[in-house]
């Protein structure tokens, strides 16, 4: 046994297992940011002008680039992640390369589209 | 004559160490007759198994710059590298140097009863058990498994439970169960849908990238999932 480094080989290995390295690292980057959400969401049991400044502090211009990245890390965990439903499934398995590179290509354009929306809604 | 480095991560019981050795090699020359060269000419202490030399037997599996291979099979010159890290497979417990512990692989085989399982067989009176075409299209590219442990030696989930049946296990009983004369299913499902079964698999489906036979585990194991599924819902209400 290799223990936890077997997740992340890079080495010798196919797109495959990159993908399921990736997906593992997504899944570990969404629980931490989902434990800081709603850390931050409570933080409304200490007042509203408490949230208020939380809220003026993450939603601004700069830190835009880390919204973007975190819904790159979503939409990547998401579409990769309806791949392995379908092919634990059964479905598509012979094709599960082109089905890996369609649900990426999604991914990063769902990716672009939200980086779009969210710049138009920050910037004004 | 050209000449390539072989790059082998050895052991010897105790420490774990890298070794260089220069091996001059000539068209269609394999890996493992260049693991041979370096046996009979450079150092007989190097340890590694093989046997049939013609990718049958399984036995000469190792990991060449990452990725698991037949060393018989393999041409040096196809891997088109100056040098070649050689290791022993992953995920099982180096004996020494290119040489692994494969009594716990084949354990996990017996665990899932890999042989045609039938009420009906009686050997003082042998009868032909008749399959159609289609029949035997159903299980037979999984029947090609050599044993040779690539699969396992890739695969993740093996990487962090050892007690994982793994991709050439759940092969072995989906073989089985997949074949019309065999009537030992539930047998072979009961082994699997445990917590070190099928469930354990997350679709990296790199042990279907890596079989030097390619006979697709992981395809097997997500059918042996299904099966599994089924079994486990009927098992509720009965």
């Amino acid at each position: 046994m290799v223990g936890v480094k077997g997740w992340f080989r890079i080495r010798g290995v196919s797109l495959q297992s990159l993908a399921f390295s990736l997906q593992r690292l997504t899944g570990i980057i969404l629980l931490i940011y989902l434990v800081a959400h709603l850390s931050y969401l409570t933080s409304i049991r200490l007042g509203e002008e408490v949230y208020t400044a939380f809220i003026s502090l993450t939603v601004r211009p700069e830190t835009l680039p880390l919204d973007s990245l975190l819904f790159l890390v979503i939409f990547y965990h998401a579409f990769n992640g309806l791949r392995v439903v379908l092919n634990e499934f059964g479905i598509l398995y012979e094709y599960r390369r082109a089905l890996l590179y369609i649900l990426a290509a999604l991914a990063v354009i769902c990716w672009l589209w939200s980086t779009y929306v969210m710049y138009i809604y920050v910037m004004g | 004559m050209e000449e390539v480095i072989f790059n082998i991560r050895r052991f010897n019981g105790i420490n774990s160490y890298w070794q260089r050795f220069k091996v001059p090699v000539k068209r269609g020359m394999t890996l493992l007759e260049g693991l041979y060269y370096i046996k009979e000419n450079l150092d007989g202490s190097l340890a590694f198994r093989a046997s049939c030399r013609m990718g049958i037997c399984g036995s000469c599996a190792v990991r060449v710059n990452g990725k698991p291979m037949l060393a018989c099979e393999t041409q040096i010159l196809n891997l088109k590298a100056k040098k070649l890290d050689i290791e022993p497979l992953d995920n099982m417990r180096v004996l020494k140097d290119l040489i692994v512990d494969f009594d716990d692989f084949f354990k996990k085989h017996e665990a899932v009863k890999p042989y045609l399982i039938r009420d009906d067989v009686f050997y003082s009176k042998p009868v032909e058990l008749l399959q159609t075409p289609k029949e035997l299209k159903e299980y037979y590219n999984f029947t090609l498994c050599i044993k040779c442990g690539s699969c396992y030696s890739m695969c993740p989930a093996a990487s962090t439970r050892g007690d994982y049946l793994g991709p050439a296990t759940i092969t072995a009983a989906y073989r089985f169960c997949a074949d019309s004369r065999d009537k030992g299913k539930n047998e072979r499902l009961e082994a699997v849908s445990g917590t070190n079964g099928v469930w354990r698999c997350h679709f990296a489906a790199e042990c279907s990238e890596v079989c030097p036979k390619k006979i697709e585990p992981a395809k097997a194991v997500q059918k042996m999932r299904k099966s599994a599924a089924g079994y486990m819902i009927k098992k509720i209400f009965r």
